[in-house]
């Protein structure tokens, strides 16, 4: 399906800060600054080390933190403002987050049926009580689960089975926009596949667009159109994943690609990994601001690091 | 000193569930030694982290064991050598004299492991204390540095911080500090690094590697990475179905694979080579361990099944001293099959990449 980067963005990310007070000599500022557009249909990745910030942009974009400044715009609503109940109402059913850590996002006390059906419950969005099982039966086996892996409790399953017990509770909104944060890590490589498989038939299907928030590059490679790289709460680094995979810009990006295990043994025992070290690089992230390098792949650096590195 | 620190023997486990009985794990048999790293990889739901959780005596309440035992050989405070098998100690005398202690784990869910009401620091000093002779002040400055070998910065003032107002990957971090905090014998890390990006996981792998050359301790890394246990691991075992399907040295299951689903595991491990629009997977899914499984549990999804495959469970067929597979295509009865083309490919290519080091 091709992507119309000429319409409204989606969701239109600008300036974003996100400050968290711990005390009062320490604030932790987990976003500094970041914008970025996802368009309908489009799989944005954000990557970057652990850290960087990148749940944190999630959660502020779902709108489970209040900004500290700047502003989001979900398919033409400001969503920074003080939401309506219809806003609130479209925010929920509309864009829906995969989390990070899925024993603590899923309700233990639960049956996985109805964790995954809350969603459905909540807004009345099935008929009667079959089509609702229906429902719950197609999406589980769609992410490769059994049917009667419904009655189960989340603690009796696998890590990977309750990955994909999230990923199920997202996809039967059929929103516009999954935060997808992680949700793919935990699960082996075939899985991983499997999973980034359906969700690509998916988007075919409904249009949905994706935040895909991951530190593994081989499979933000596989699935995004376009990539960001964070770091320290700034986005340094983006483009279509061809521009940044082919000819990246930034130091951080470049260790990033350079450090990509693969699975070869001797290879891997000899490797050194290129390293990044902010502190001894001599770059002021607070200095740089974007650089256009060509399309649409743009740097965050001051004018003579863009001279040196381009 | 090649002594075995950990030896699981016909280790069978049920879960009652529901819909009946789910036989998760079917007779699994392996050998740790003192010093070694063993990685264990398989499909989700193939019973690696059920396997290790048997190992420290924390099986779930509906677990049932069958049959097997799993014998771990310690040095007790009278500095002699003895064993115990895990599965006939209850959980408080474990909790006293092995866990946290002997042997610690790092759980695939860092939330699982974290107190949600206390902040970081105390939880790692708490361990120390209670599981060593430290005072309070060596306590805590073994906590500050030990946070900071895992990479995490600020680590004086992190040390007051709850666990959710840390990053995913930092309070994975946090587990793996706690997780060596007290030096033990064996450390079983389930997937350690998944939440980690290549850098920090990098430096995660020094750090055990460094404890494991000063100390001697051996590590089980349970991980779907492939990639990390290319880095890690002397051995590995992979999993199917609640059973080891390939053992053997890291670089003869990497570099000759022999089991059908190795193959697959290794080709489903996306190439930044490639440039193929759909992700290779291993088509079907894993069986349904409510019902008894009748003969080679991964024939249905295998193309290359024999017809005893439905009928008999394939032996453990030997290939070199240390290397295992389970499949009948190993019979000398069986046809000759080659593995996947791709895969060939690959393989040759990694070795050829490999030969530059000299090897
Ligand atoms: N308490 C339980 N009750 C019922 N079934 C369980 C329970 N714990 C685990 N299982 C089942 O046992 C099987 C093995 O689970 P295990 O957690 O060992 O998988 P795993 O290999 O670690 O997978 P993953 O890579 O997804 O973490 C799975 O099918 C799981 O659903
Ligand atoms: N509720 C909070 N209170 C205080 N600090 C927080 C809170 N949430 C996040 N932080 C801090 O914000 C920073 C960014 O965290 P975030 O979870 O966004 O990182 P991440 O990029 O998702 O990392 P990972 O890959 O490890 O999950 C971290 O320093 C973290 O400690
Ligand atoms: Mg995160
Ligand atoms: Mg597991």
């Amino acid at each position: 399906m091709a992507i119309d980067y000429s319409g409204q963005p989606l969701l239109k990310v600008e300036n974003l800060k996100q400050h968290f007070k711990v005390s009062n000599t320490y604030t932790v500022k987990a976003v500094e600054g970041v914008s970025f557009e996802i368009y309908p249909g489009e799989t944005y990745g954000l990557v970057g080390e652990s850290g960087s910030g990148k749940s944190t942009i999630g959660r502020s974009v779902i709108r489970l933190y209040d900004p500290t400044s700047g502003s989001i715009t979900f398919d033409g609503t400001d969503i920074t403002k003080k939401l309506t109940r219809a806003d609130k109402k479209k925010l929920r059913t509309e864009m829906q987050m995969i989390f990070q850590d899925p024993m603590s996002s899923l309700n233990p006390r639960k049956k996985v049926e109805d964790i995954i059906g809350e969603g459905l419950d909540i807004h009345h969005t099935y008929e009667n009580r079959a089509q609702r099982d229906r429902l719950i039966k197609d999406i589980l086996a769609k992410v490769g689960l059994a049917p009667e892996h419904a009655s189960r409790y989340p603690h009796q399953f696998s890590g990977g089975q309750r990955q994909r017990v999230g990923i199920a509770r997202a996809l039967i909104m059929n929103p516009k926009l999954i935060i997808a944060d992680e949700c793919i890590s935990a699960l082996d490589v075939s899985i991983q596949a499997q999973v980034v498989n359906l969700m690509k038939d998916i988007q075919q299907e409904t249009g949905a667009a994706y935040l895909f928030i991951a530190h593994d590059l081989s499979m933000v490679k596989y699935i995004s159109d376009r990539i960001g790289v964070l770091h320290l709460g700034h986005l340094l680094e983006t483009g279509t994943t061809e521009e940044i995979f082919s000819n990246p810009i930034h130091p951080y990006t470049k260790s990033l690609l350079s450090a990509i295990p693969e699975p070869n043994p001797i290879v891997e025992k000899n490797r050194v990994a290129e390293s990044y070290d902010y502190k001894t690089s001599g770059i002021d992230y607070n200095q740089g601001f974007n650089h256009h390098v060509g399309g649409s792949h743009y740097v965050k650096c001051t004018d003579q690091e863009f001279a040196k590195w381009a | 000193m090649a002594d075995v620190i950990l030896n699981v023997k016909n280790l069978d486990i049920s879960f009652k569930t529901s819909a009946g009985m789910v036989h998760a794990i079917r007779g699994i048999d392996f050998d740790l030694e003192r010093g070694e790293t063993v990685a264990i990889v398989g499909e989700s739901g193939s019973g690696k982290s059920v396997t290790m959780k048997a190992a420290m005596g924390i099986l779930a309440k509906n677990a049932v064991v069958n049959s097997g035992t799993i014998d771990f050989t310690y040095k007790n405070q009278e500095g002699v050598y003895g064993s115990v098998n895990i599965l006939d100690k209850d959980k408080k005398w474990l909790r006293n004299h092995i866990n946290g202690k002997r042997i610690s784990m790092v759980f695939q869910d860092p939330m699982t492991s974290l107190d949600p009401t206390m902040n970081i620091g105390k939880q790692l000093v708490e361990g120390m204390l209670l599981h060593t002779n430290m005072t309070k002040e060596e306590a805590r400055a073994k906590a500050i540095r030990l946070l900071k070998e895992v990479g995490i910065e600020d680590a004086e003032k992190r040390m007051r911080q709850y666990p959710h107002q840390l990053s995913g990957g930092m309070r994975q971090r946090v587990v793996i500090a706690i997780a060596l905090s007290c030096d033990p014998d064996l450390l079983i890390c389930d997937e350690p690094t998944t939440a980690l990006d290549v850098t920090i996981q990098a430096k995660i792998i020094e750090l055990i590697k460094r404890v494991q050359k000063e100390r001697g301790i051996s590590v089980i890394y349970i991980t779907h990475d492939l990639g990390v246990v290319a880095k890690v691991a002397d051995y590995v075992n992979v999993m199917y179905a609640g059973k080891i399907v390939e053992k053997g040295l890291v670089d003869e299951v990497f570099y000759d694979p022999r089991h059908p689903y190795t193959w697959g595991l290794l080709s489903a491990m996306p190439d930044l080579d490639t440039d193929d629009d759909r992700l290779y997977t291993i088509p079907g899914s894993p069986p349904n361990l409510l019902q008894e499984v009748k003969g080679d549990a991964f024939a249905p999804r295998n193309q290359f099944a024999l017809e005893i495959d439905d009928k008999e469970e394939p032996p453990m067929f030997q290939l070199t001293k240390n290397h295992f597979a389970a499949t009948w295509l190993l019979d000398e009865r069986a046809p000759k099959v080659e593995m996947p083309k791709e895969l060939r490919e690959r393989l040759d290519r990694m070795k050829r990449e490999a030969e530059k080091y000299g090897n």
